[in-house]
């Protein structure tokens, strides 16, 4: 700077009015702020000065090099002095530039592009072109994954949905709305209680197991997971004889397990969906099937607490009852879990079961007549869904029992009907087995099996066919069937066995009727008689019942060939002349094996009074025994034939 | 829909206005997630033009991811109301349900009938051949002795 200095005079910064209102208002100027009070200063720079000084600089050089070479520098003087002059633009735009970008109160108030060039406007066009395609490629990639994920999402919801209507269709399935509702779980069950007790107030108390969550396994599809041990089923059995087949069968039976579900999810993808939901099914049946075990034993123990006909408890723990059924009999009703831990469950039934040594099971159940475990199982849990589970208009009619709770102390229970049905059944086994050993020895007796249909009782008859007798044998064709009936000899003796419960009836002809008797009367000679017995006496009462009825038909034959006898119980009686008398006399000996019936011919001398002195002489002379054998009824026949012919010497028919 | 024909058939009047309503709010929800979608996708589609500097690209880029996810919104939101469809069509297709259970109930009946009749059928044929075994085994010359 040189000269003159320049001042310039700014007003005070006083606020000074700028105007008042009508109302007294008074009006001041805006204050400015900061920056505005910079932008004020920095307009105020005078740049001239420099300009100025430039231009003297270049007048000078001008004047100098002018002087130097006046003619010859012209015409490019004027280019120099532009170019200096654009210079000092440049470095004041520069200089402006710099305090803008450093932030220093200046802004840029207006900006002009300059018209760009073709090419520009072209690559400009190109690289917002690939930018954009750029975009749109990746955004095919994202709608593509996105498109990916739905479907999959909907082939699991389908495969899980359809699974689930399948279900639907055999089960009761409900849903929860779970307000906060996990990925994994919407909140179906399916609902296993069975309603339909017919006594429902006695059992109204659902299992744990009876509502089954649904969730989703690891490949979306539904599963259905229970803890282990869960199920249990109802086992039956008698005490010391079956000892060794018990897991087994269990393990057998009862297969699947939700260990075993959740590792054959692995191989999950060589199964179809047909196979997994008939698996689920398997699996939820299993699963109704316990509840139904578990409602079964629940009511068999309350009913074992009841004092009814047939039940006799000798052992009761946690899930085991134990009962005796008479005669040295005790079977044990249990619930035990029904899959895995075999090893436990055989040690479990071990320490159930007294410590007999392990018998065959099968040969052990024929030998002593057990009725198959099973099928006992199977009866037991029929009585009591019929009796239990359905509705009182379709119960049906189990005669002799009624329904559990409500009946008198004389009328058993389902248990006490139970108990006494195996009873029955293993006595009458009993029963058979010495029916069978006494028909077997004689060869003229048949054994019929009547099947009753009632679980109580069992019934047999005894057949003798009897040969038939000659001399009607012609006459018989030529009368009517009417006189046939009335006039024919019986040609079959039956003798009825009926067991109820434990009691045994016998029921047959052959016994002489006393009334009978002395109306000498040919009819009614035989009458029916029924008497009880026990199963120790059981074979001499058959073989006492069929000896009389072969009495009683050697009689009827002597008769219809005009020979009177004398019947007693085992003895028939021929008179002879002078008072002699040749009785057949049957003897009885179940113990025989060659034959239970024995046949021995008697003689004696007239006077009845006088055979009892000579009782004590053996081999006496005025009685003679010989010893027949065992006869058939043929033999028998024609020994009486002969006897006839001994006796009818001078009789007519 | 079953719930088309909910009206005037329902057990009750209020169940039937409440499952007209249910319907009315699942087409409202259709519609509109189907609407977002188309709508979203002609923004896209008008974002393509290519005229303008670069320094629109990146808000255009945004824009355009922006729609996109609104596109997949709409389309999950329309798949969770398919798959409410469904679980309404299982719990509440009472009518098919009903006659399906009839239906399974007459033939698990009709199976228990057969059973029984098999089985008293089983019962009479053993029955039978027993009587008739019984009877050759008597009448056999061969009947031998129990050996105990």
């Amino acid at each position: 700077m040189d000269g003159n200095l320049e001042i310039s005079l700014d007003k005070l910064p006083v606020k000074r009015l700028d105007a008042i209102e009508e109302n007294g208002a008074e009006r001041y100027p805006p204050d400015s702020s900061y920056d505005e009070k910079r932008v004020s200063l920095i307009r105020r720079i005078d740049f001239a000065w420099a300009v100025e000084d430039d231009e003297e600089r270049e007048r000078k050089k001008k004047q100098k090099k002018s002087s130097k070479d006046a003619s010859a520098t012209w015409q490019w003087q004027s280019m120099v002095e532009n170019l200096q002059l654009a210079h000092q633009e440049l470095s004041v735009i520069i200089d402006l530039i710099n305090t803008v970008e450093a932030n220093d109160a200046v802004t840029v108030a207006g900006l002009t592009r300059p018209k760009p060039l073709p090419n520009e406007v072209l690559s400009d066009l190109a690289v917002s072109a690939a930018t954009k395609l750029q975009c749109y490629r990746q955004l095919g990639k994202y709608f593509k994954q996105s498109s990916n994920s739905f479907e999959e999402q909907i082939a699991r919801e389908a495969r899980f949905y359809g699974a689930l209507i399948r279900l639907q269709q055999n089960w009761k399935v409900k849903r929860q709305r779970v307000a906060a509702a996990s990925s994994s779980n919407e909140g179906f069950t399916i609902d296993l209680f069975d309603n339909s007790l017919y006594d429902s107030a006695a059992m109204c108390r659902p299992s744990s197991l009876s509502t089954i969550r649904v969730e989703h396994d690891s490949a979306g599809m539904l599963a259905i997971n229970l803890p282990p041990n869960s199920c249990r089923s109802l086992h039956f059995g008698f005490l010391g004889v079956h000892s060794s087949d018990i897991p087994k069968d269990l393990s057998k039976i009862r297969t699947h397990d939700s260990v075993e579900q959740r590792t054959r999810e692995s191989e999950k993808e060589s199964k179809s969906d047909d196979d997994y939901v008939k698996e689920t099914h398997t699996l939820l049946r299993e699963v109704h099937q316990s509840i139904f075990d578990d409602q079964v034993f629940e009511m068999l123990n309350r009913e074992a607490f009841k004092q009814s006909v047939g039940v006799n408890v000798t052992g009761i723990r946690e899930n085991y009852l134990q009962l005796s059924i008479g005669q040295g009999n005790t079977l044990f009703i249990s619930l035990v879990p029904s899959n895995k831990g075999d090893n436990q469950d055989s040690a479990d039934t071990q320490n159930l079961e007294s410590a007999i040594v392990p018998l065959q099971s099968f040969d052990t159940e024929k030998k002593w007549g057990f009725p198959n475990r099973t099928s006992c199982e199977i009866y037991l849990q029929q009585i009591v869904h019929e009796n239990a589970f359905v509705n009182e208009k379709d119960k049906p009619n189990l005669s002799s029992t009624q329904a559990s709770g409500q009946s008198g102390k004389d009328e058993p229970g389902l248990l006490g009907h139970f108990c006494l049905s195996l009873a029955h059944r293993i006595f009458s086994n009993r029963v058979l087995m010495e029916l069978e050993n006494v028909v077997c020895r004689v060869p003229y007796l048949h054994l019929m099996t009547h099947p009753t249909w009632h679980s109580r009782t069992s019934s047999w008859t005894i057949f003798m066919k009897v040969p038939q007798s000659i001399l009607h044998a012609e006459s018989q064709s030529l009368k009517s069937d009417f006189q046939n009936l009335k006039d024919a000899i019986k040609s079959q003796f039956r003798t009825k066995v009926v067991v109820n419960d434990d009691r045994i009836n016998v029921e047959g002809e052959g016994a002489p009727n006393v009334v009978g008797l002395f109306k000498r009367s040919s009819e009614n000679t035989c009458s029916v008689n029924k008497y009880e017995c026990d199963l120790a006496d059981l074979p001499v009462i058959i073989l006492l019942q069929v000896a009389s009825q072969v009495i009683c038909w050697l009689h009827e034959e002597a008769l219809t060939v005009g020979i009177k006898t004398n019947r007693d119980f085992l003895c028939l009686t021929f008179e002879l002349e002078q008072g002699e008398t040749v009785s057949l006399v049957a003897h009885v000996n179940p113990e025989d094996i060659k034959g239970g019936i024995s046949w021995w011919l008697v003689m004696e001398d007239g006077f009845a009074e006088d055979w009892k002195l000579q009782m004590d002489m053996h081999d006496g002379a005025s009685e003679y025994r010989k010893f027949l054998g065992h006869l058939t009824l043929d033999v028998l026949y024609s020994s009486l034939m002969d006897l006839v012919s001994l006796c009818g010497g001078g009789r007519n028919h | 829909m079953n719930k088309g024909t909910g009206v005037g058939t329902g057990p009750t009047a209020a169940a039937a206005a409440a499952a007209t309503q249910k319907q009315k709010s699942m087409m409202q929800r259709v519609e509109t997630d189907i609407a977002n979608i188309v709508d979203n996708f002609t923004q896209l589609v008008n974002v393509a033009r290519v005229n303008e500097p670069p320094v629109r690209n990146s808000q255009e880029t945004f824009m355009m991811e922006m729609r996109a996810a609104r596109m997949v919104q709409a389309a999950d939101s329309l798949l969770k109301l398919v798959s409410e469809l469904k679980q309404t069509a299982i719990f509440s297709g009472f009518a098919s349900l009903n006659d399906h259970v009839e239906q399974r109930t007459n033939e698990f009946n009709q199976q228990a009938e057969k059973t029984d009749r098999m089985l008293a059928r089983i019962g009479e044929e053993a029955a039978a051949s027993l009587k008739e075994l019984e009877c050759h085994y008597y009448s056999s010359a061969q009947r031998t002795a129990d050996t105990e």
